[in-house]
């Protein structure tokens, strides 16, 4: 249940990104100057706390989203390994969560 | 003085209340193992007669307890008491229409269930003996048949919630595949027809509840996965 309502969750977040993907696209290669205001939002704490987000979501949405496919091709179907799988894409997340902290 | 066991209950009588409420008890540890549909019993036999609540067989074969208990879909008389937080929170089962107290309307589940005609279907004569199946053919029915059709799956399940009335939910996908998976069985591509459909099959999300909930430790959520495949292999 957490693992899927984190996927969806997850989901969301990445698709509503893509608006400030493209903002920061848009400025980046507009003028130097933009470019410079563009690269100061991003070590901000709120720029800083939006990549965090956006990467956290895409790592735990690709590690689901590989369990997903697994578990359609028919691997990983027994009880016991859909919760293991379940708790290692969470697992993943929770690594990459950590890291992108350490990292930003 | 025997330990007690605290119990809140969901009530609603449509004849009577305007509302459900939930309504405590206090239930004393009769037995060692105590189940949780003793505990009701205790409070309908000894307590509170007005208490409604399906029961039969008491050992987890006919499927008529299925509960709401402590947030979590599972029988009562295969729940030990001990180990449940308490108070121990007994509801309906969730998204179905309560007829009274902790009896739901079963109707449109066992409908569902009608609808992927679960029985053997042949189109061969009949053999003068039994039809026959091989010890491996027999091996794929192993965590199929045992559903009891308690409804604890499909009542967990957000899309059973949402779109019960088209996605057929994953204890009548399970019996569905029961029948598909059978060597017997001579409807598949039949079965297959009537299930390929974006609301009866594929409402599955893989959220897995189902899984979770099954008092008979089955796993519907394979089960669904392995009718998807069925379909795709037919397609290519």
């Amino acid at each position: 249940m957490i693992a899927s309502l984190a996927h969806r969750v997850s989901g969301l977040v990445l698709v509503l990104f893509v608006p400030l993907y493209l903002w920061l696209l848009h400025g980046m290669t507009g003028s130097p100057e933009d470019f410079d205001r563009v690269q100061a939002w991003m070590h901000a704490p709120l720029g800083k706390l939006s990549l965090w987000l956006v990467g956290v979501a895409l790592i735990y949405h690709f590690a689901n989203g590989l369990r997903f496919l697994s578990l359609d091709a028919g691997w990983c179907e027994s009880r016991a390994m859909m919760r293991l799988s379940a708790r290692i894409a969470l697992g993943i997340a929770l690594l990459a969560a950590v890291l992108l902290v350490i990292l930003l | 003085m025997s330990e007690m066991i605290r119990l809140s209950i969901f009530r609603f009588d449509p004849e009577r209340d305007d509302k459900p409420f939930m309504q405590s008890y206090e239930v004393p540890v009769t037995k060692r193992g105590m189940k949780l549909l003793d505990a009701l019993n205790y409070i309908k036999w000894e307590l509170d007669g007005t208490l409604t609540y399906r029961r039969s067989c008491g050992e987890g074969v006919c499927g008529s307890d299925g509960l709401n208990i402590n947030g979590v879909n599972g029988l009562a008389c295969i729940t030990p008491v001990t180990g449940l937080k308490q108070p121990v929170h007994v509801r309906p089962l969730p998204g179905m229409h309560v007829i009274r107290d902790l009896v739901v309307d079963m109707d449109h589940f066992f409908d569902q269930y009608r609808q992927i005609q679960p029985w053997m279907q042949t189109d061969t004569p009949t053999p003068e003996h039994e039809r026959l199946q091989s010890p491996e053919e027999r091996a794929l029915l192993d965590g199929q048949y045992e559903c009891i059709l308690c409804a604890c799956c499909t009542t967990s399940c957000p899309s059973w919630w949402w779109n019960g009335d088209r996605f057929l939910g994953p204890a009548v996908l399970l019996q569905a595949n029961r029948w598909i998976v059978d060597s017997r069985d001579e409807a598949t591509g039949r079965r297959l027809d009537q299930l390929e459909d974006a609301f009866r099959l594929y409402r599955c999300h893989q959220i897995m509840n189902c899984m979770e909930a099954c008092p008979k430790e089955l796993n519907p959520t394979a089960a669904i996965d392995s009718i998807k495949r069925k379909l795709l292999a037919r397609k290519s």
